[in-house]
């Protein structure tokens, strides 16, 4: 029996990726070694926001934006609780605000609706925001998920589109052609997508093509529920916060701060230092919340190419092989990258450009 | 000290005076609040989600003690009686 | 210049007390850290200050302990929040284990933290409660948690109080009551008659403890306390706080009800490990010593160089032999830092290693009658709640269950259950049962992964007062 495509990597990516193929109508094996979306796309901070996406990106950001707030409706009824509302990224000083004018000017001639409004204004729309902000971006449609929803939401969607789910199940190796040598004995498969994450250097590694993924290990800081403080998804200019609240009253602080971890063991700490400071910052947006007690601290692993532009395309060298990941604030266009990967590989135009690899590889090392 | 819930036969500090949603009680000086509070009949110190909350564990450990001490969130079982206490319900 | 401690223990129950009191005795530079006022842990807690009891035999030897803790040189920090852990293997990849490194809050609520080149965990156990209908109720409280209300702060926990569980907690617990004018309505022991002899010559190793059992069952029957062995706690009863409970023998059958304006009851202790975890230390899983315990050596040795667990928290074995144990790991502790030659070394731990195994032995049989009994969760009905945190019913983990959640993180993931302050600590040990009886076990289950803070830590005390200027923010994000 030989699959049509095997899709290793249940994250967001592989998830969206099988699930457009399968109703496609291709026999679609789709393998993690882990839960599915246990890794950065169960863990991450659900941010749905224009004003921390590259501006390259914005264009898919945008059309993921309608696919996160309206998936109940492709996804058969599963949901990430997406709730839409205003974002606001803030400056509070005048190096912030010159960077926040230039990022939010470049971001809107890519086509989000982005306005630099004054503090007084932006307290107007979030009057949690501290005293402190000089300047805001406002985007009136940001909006927020609950990541740790992902994996349910995806789960029987995937299985009702006759997709085979293989969960806890580990692929040691690919063949070409190809074989997959997994946990669960050999799989062979027409085509491939790998969708691993910050794996996917040593996934393309398989196939020998070589591939750099730095890692980055981001921390997640949540509040235990405490009473309305904010109403807005908040961030700053340099994109090193994130804030929201959620309807049951936790607060999730993140923004990329570093803690201690690699691909092997995962993320294992966190550090003090990140963990402060990140807090800080997050009080120093809504003094408000410092009334809260910080309940958990957590990581999560995220990929990075070199340029910090995705990977998403044919692989170079081997037919019918293909990869998908590496986005950057990737949970956000995760579901459109999916559609436009899947597309792809049925033969069609995808409607917005991939981010093929070529650029990426790394030259081989003179013998 | 008219609690029937103080056992006799103990040597205890001086009474002080704390409220708990506006109702003055009184406790000798050092006694954890959650004990306070349970001596003067006031076992439901707040809500959770879908339920009720009180004393529970008596060591920090569950979370269902939780009370406002001047507007600050506090575990009652960890938090020794103070004169002037300010207390509301979580 | 910062102090680097050679060794630095976590709590101060028996295990800690003595582990601190032996390694300062013998000259290494201790800290002791707990976050009471006082030195005690659970079961020699300290009554506030200026609360004079009447002593008994558990008062002599906490205060034996606390003594000898005082004489020792022992450096302690008492009324202390510890939120962090850090160091030994949690380094980045490729680089040398750290020094342990201890993030708190101290008494005044300000932040500090440590270095130590030990670190000593002796963090006890906390209670098991398995959610039944009604378990919400004020007026509800845990076995373990009567103990603390009556010994340390002087208490009864109602008038008329029914007292349920297992182990012998539950007849010093209504004993107890009974000598300080409260109504034992009854004793709900989930233990038959047959488990009880069955226990008796493990007890036999130590008969003073066998005798201050016998004598508290005899103050039951004098004053009539109706026990019923082979029987569990079917409901709570009442509008808004407890009015009565209904009992049922194991073996299914009528439903009694028996008023009360107190329940107390508690299935068994379960061993602290929250640091442990932290520090991704290998754990087993040992119904007869609590549960999830941390692996290790002779000598509770974890698998983390530098890191030992001693007293209940690496394995339930009492309280009498919880002092043997933090001497035998504080002994160990200096031989490895080099500060004890190992003839030293073997001389001094082999008195402490004979006490040990005796008074493990008695503390083993109780710890097997106090083991979690799956038919309590399997008796748990669909909108009893489970996480109390988060609102999480039975229905609601067994519908994440059905929808393909199988380890206890992607159950947290599907359903919220442990996402709240207690951090799973209330709703874990049932939660990881009923996902057990999907993946065949509770290794199979595992446990969620461990993190910080080890307790809810408030924000306000976490950050101090900064500047905005002080925050050391990483470079922008690109563009």
């Amino acid at each position: 029996m030989k699959y049509d495509v095997a899709v290793i990597g249940a994250g967001v990516m592989g998830c969206s990726t099988a699930l457009h193929l399968a109703r496609a109508g291709m026999k679609v094996v789709l393998l993690d070694r882990g839960p599915i979306c246990r890794e950065a796309s169960g863990v991450n901070a659900g941010t749905l926001t224009m004003q921390m996406t590259r501006a390259a990106l914005i264009p898919y950001a945008l059309r993921a934006y309608e696919m996160w707030l309206r998936m109940a409706e492709w996804c058969d009824g599963g949901h990430v609780l997406a709730t839409a509302c205003p974002g606001l990224s803030v400056a509070f000083t005048e190096q912030e605000a010159a960077m926040l004018e230039e990022r939010a000017r470049i971001r809107a001639s890519a086509g989000a609706p982005i306005e630099i409004v004054s503090a007084a204004r932006a307290r107007e729309i979030e009057p949690g925001l501290s005293q402190h902000a000089l300047l805001a971006g406002h985007c009136p449609m940001d909006g927020f998920a609950s990541a740790y929803l992902t994996g349910r939401a995806f789960r029987p969607a995937l299985l009702k589109a006759g997709v085979d789910l293989r969960e806890d199940c580990v692929v040691r190796d690919v063949d070409p052609g190809f074989t997959l040598d997994t946990a669960a004995g050999r799989m062979d498969a027409r085509r491939l997508v790998l969708a691993g994450g910050v794996w996917l250097g040593e996934m393309a590694g398989w196939l020998g093509v070589p591939l750099p993924i730095k890692t980055l290990i981001n921390q997640l800081v949540v509040t235990e529920r405490m009473e309305p403080v904010m109403r807005t998804v908040l961030g700053v200019a340099s994109g090193l916060l994130s804030l929201k609240q959620y309807a049951n009253g936790t607060v999730l602080i993140g923004g990329g701060w570093q803690g201690i971890g690699d691909n092997a063991r995962g993320g294992i700490a966190v550090k003090p230092e990140s963990f402060l400071g990140n807090v800080r910052l997050a009080a120093h947006a809504v003094p408000a919340l410092r009334e809260a007690r910080v309940v958990r601290a957590w990581l999560g692993l995220e990929a990075e190419t070199a340029d910090a532009l995705p990977a998403i395309g044919p692989i170079p060298g081997v037919a019918d092989a293909w990869i998908i990941g590496s986005v950057h604030s990737g949970y956000t266009s995760g579901p459109y990258m999916g559609r436009i990967l899947a597309q792809a590989i049925l033969g069609e135009a995808p409607e917005l450009p991939l981010f093929p690899i070529d650029r990426l590889l790394a030259k081989e090392n003179a013998a | 000290m008219t609690s029937p819930l103080r056992i006799p036969g103990i040597l205890r500090p001086a009474e002080i005076s704390l409220t708990f949603e506006g109702e003055t009680l009184r406790a000798p000086e050092g006694e954890s609040l959650a004990a306070a509070l349970l001596a003067a009949g006031k076992r439901h110190l707040g809500d959770g989600p879908h339920a009720p909350r009180g004393l529970l564990c008596m060591m920090g450990v569950c979370q269902q003690c939780l009370v406002r001490v001047e507007g600050r969130l506090v575990q009652a079982c960890l938090t020794p009686v103070r004169d002037g206490m300010w207390v509301t319900a979580a | 210049m910062t102090v680097v401690w050679d060794i630095a223990v976590l709590g101060a129950g028996p295990a800690g007390m003595a582990a601190a009191t032996e390694a300062a005795q013998r000259g290494a530079k201790v800290v002791l850290l707990e976050e009471s006022p006082a030195p005690g842990g659970q079961v020699y807690r300290a009554p506030p200050p200026g609360f004079v009891m009447p002593t008994d035999a558990d008062r002599r030897a906490g205060d034996g302990l606390r003594a000898a803790l005082a004489a020792s040189g022992a450096a302690l920090r008492l009324g202390v929040r510890i939120w962090g852990v850090g160091g030994g293997p949690l380094v980045p990849a490729g680089d040398a284990p750290a020094p342990f490194r201890l993030d708190g809050l101290d008494a005044e609520g300000r932040p500090f933290d440590l270095t130590a080149r030990t670190l000593l965990l002796c963090t006890g156990t906390q209670e098991r409660i398995i959610p039944f209908p009604g378990w919400t109720l004020p007026g509800v409280m845990g076995l373990a948690a009567a103990t603390i209300l009556l010994k340390a702060q002087g208490m009864l926990p109602g008038r008329r109080v029914v007292v349920a569980g297992a182990g012998p907690l539950l007849y010093a617990v209504a004993a107890k009551l009974l000598k300080h004018g409260a109504a034992v309505a009854a004793v709900v022991d989930l233990a038959s008659h047959g488990e009880w002899w069955r226990a008796l010559p493990a007890l036999s190793a130590r008969p003073d403890l066998l005798a201050r059992g016998a004598a508290w069952r005899a103050q039951l029957l004098l004053k009539g306390v109706p026990v019923h062995a082979g029987a569990r706690i079917a409901a709570a009863e009442g509008v808004a706080v407890l009015e009565a409970v209904r009992l049922q023998k194991l073996q299914a059958g009528p439903e009694r009800r028996i008023e009360a304006d107190s329940l107390c009851i508690g299935h068994g202790l379960v061993p602290a490990i929250e640091a442990s975890r932290a520090f991704r230390a290998q754990h087993r899983y040992e119904p007869g010593l609590g549960g999830w315990v941390p692996v290790l050596d002779a000598e509770f040795r974890s698998s983390v160089p530098g890191l030992l667990v001693a007293g209940d928290g690496a394995g339930l074995r009492g309280a009498a032999a919880a002092p043997a144990s933090g001497r035998i790991a504080a002994l160990a502790a200096l031989r490895d830092l080099g500060l004890m030659s190992s003839i030293t070394h073997a001389k001094a731990c082999a008195p402490h290693k004979l006490d040990f195994a005796q008074a493990a032995r008695a503390g083993g049989a109780m710890a097997a009658m106090m083991a979690l009994r799956p038919a309590l969760v399997a008796a748990i009905p669909p909108e009893t709640l489970v996480c109390r945190c988060e609102g999480v019913t039975r229905a609601a983990i067994d519908a994440a269950l059905d929808e393909g959640a199988l380890s206890m993180n992607q159950l947290k993931q599907f359903s919220r259950c442990g996402m709240g302050p207690c951090q799973g600590r209330l709703c874990g040990e049932a939660a990881a049962e009923l996902l057990a009886r999907r993946v065949g076990g509770r290794e199979a289950a595992g446990f969620a992964t461990g993190r910080l803070p080890l307790r809810p830590v408030p924000m306000d005390a976490l950050l101090g007062e900064f500047d905005y200027a002080d925050i050391p923010v990483p470079a922008a994000a690109p563009i």
